[in-house]
């Protein structure tokens, strides 16, 4: 097993140690002094230049390690084609739409996709991707025209820093389908189910697309006031967060004196 | 920055289309609600780049694609159409458009592809 310098928490602290990297195991070298078989991880998440791996048959030992991309994408590859996960293999397509504009020269890739407890992991030979289950806005089974000829494929629709992103698998129906019934149970905490009138979806329509609130209210001709009551029930049906709050202000005494002395002639 | 014709049959999404390509210093230089009068904004204004959706009524966005280009070959049409129309695009891009957009989209995609198509 060759050791690889990494970075791993330990009580509260990155400390600098080594890891092994094995078939079908890896070591974390001291103070966690621990072997891992791969196929006793039940989650993983990837970040950056960090991955979380939960091992156990609960998920209960919690490993954080911060390394260089090369060892990290050796690592995810043992973890996700060993672990304790729904493993398919499948054809991906990620991202082939990436906020709203199609990428023209996605391809299809071939190789497996792991659905672990918190995300899902698309893996090529080339590629890793990782879909949190938190970040996925849509699922869809639907048919795309490939080699001229329409096939099943599932479409995710996911978040990815900051732009609302599609992806596409393709696998033989049946597999295709326990994927898809998979992917809607485990998202089903955001499926939607409130009555939505056309105002507020509007609105809803305006935020996705990047406008401010001005930009808003001046494209529904809004006050203030009404776009607050619009954004509190979008806040109301879980569909918007705060991101800031919005101050308006008007000038003091102090505020209007400063601005007449400012504008005042030199000669006045 | 270029001189947009926006083309949809829908106020508010012309309206939206309008503020993001403003926002990113475009001059738009008009608009169309359905595929025949694309064509004549076409014709009239001679604009750099046109977005055109899809599904209007009358002539929809693949007619009017085809009509502009055999009328110019060199103009630039980003199609724009609704999540679950792509199959559209292969048809779209035989008839000559330069780039795709898919309904709902964002700002900043929205500006990189028209930016694409226009230095193109």
């Amino acid at each position: 097993m060759k050791s690889v310098p990494v970075k791993v928490e330990h009580e509260g602290k990155w400390v600098p140690t080594t890891m092994g990297i094995g078939e079908d195991r890896f070591r974390i070298d001291a103070p966690i002094e621990r072997e891992i078989p791969y196929k006793s991880v039940v989650d993983l998440e990837g970040k950056k230049n960090q991955v979380v791996i939960n091992a156990g048959a609960e998920g209960e030992l919690v490993y954080r390690i911060a390394s260089v991309e090369k060892v990290l994408t050796v690592l995810k590859k043992f973890i996700i084609t060993q672990a304790s996960a729904y493993r398919l293999n499948a054809f991906f397509m990620s991202p082939a739409i990436r906020g709203g504009v199609l990428i023209q020269d996605a391809r299809w890739e071939k190789g497996a996709i792991a659905v672990m407890k918190t995300g899902i992991w698309f893996v090529s030979q080339e590629t890793q991707v990782c879909i949190p289950l938190e970040d996925v806005t849509g699922i869809e089974l639907t048919s795309r025209e490939i080699q001229e000829k329409d096939l099943d494929v599932v479409k995710i629709d996911h978040l990815g820093e900051n732009e609302v992103v599609t992806s596409f698998v393709l696998c033989p129906m049946t597999t295709l389908q326990v994927l898809y019934n998979f992917l809607k149970e485990a998202t089903h905490d955001t499926e939607v189910s409130e009555e939505v009138d056309p105002l507020t979806g509007q609105v809803a329509m305006l935020v996705y697309s990047g406008m401010d609130s001005s930009a808003i209210e001046n494209m529904l001709k809004l006050s203030h006031k009404d776009l607050d009551g619009i954004y509190e029930r979008l806040l109301g049906m879980g569909f918007a967060e705060v991101l800031y709050v919005r101050k308006e202000v008007q000038l003091t005494a102090k505020g209007v004196r400063y601005i007449s002395e400012t504008v005042k002639s030199p000669m006045d | 920055m270029g001189r947009i014709l926006i083309v949809d049959d829908t106020m508010f999404m012309r309206t939206l289309l309008k503020n993001i390509l403003f926002s990113g210093g475009h001059d738009i230089v008009g608009e169309a609600a359905d595929g025949a009068e694309a064509l004549a904004r076409y014709r009239e204004l001679k604009p750099d780049l046109v977005t055109m959706d899809v599904v209007m009524p009358n002539v929809n966005g693949i007619e009017a694609l085809k009509a502009i280009k055999a009328a110019d070959p060199s103009a630039k049409v980003i199609m724009c159409t609704a999540v679950g129309q792509e199959q559209m695009v292969k048809l779209a891009v035989k008839s000559g458009a330069r780039g795709y957009i898919v309904k709902p989209f964002q700002a900043p995609k929205v500006l990189e592809e028209v930016k694409n198509v226009l230095s193109a």
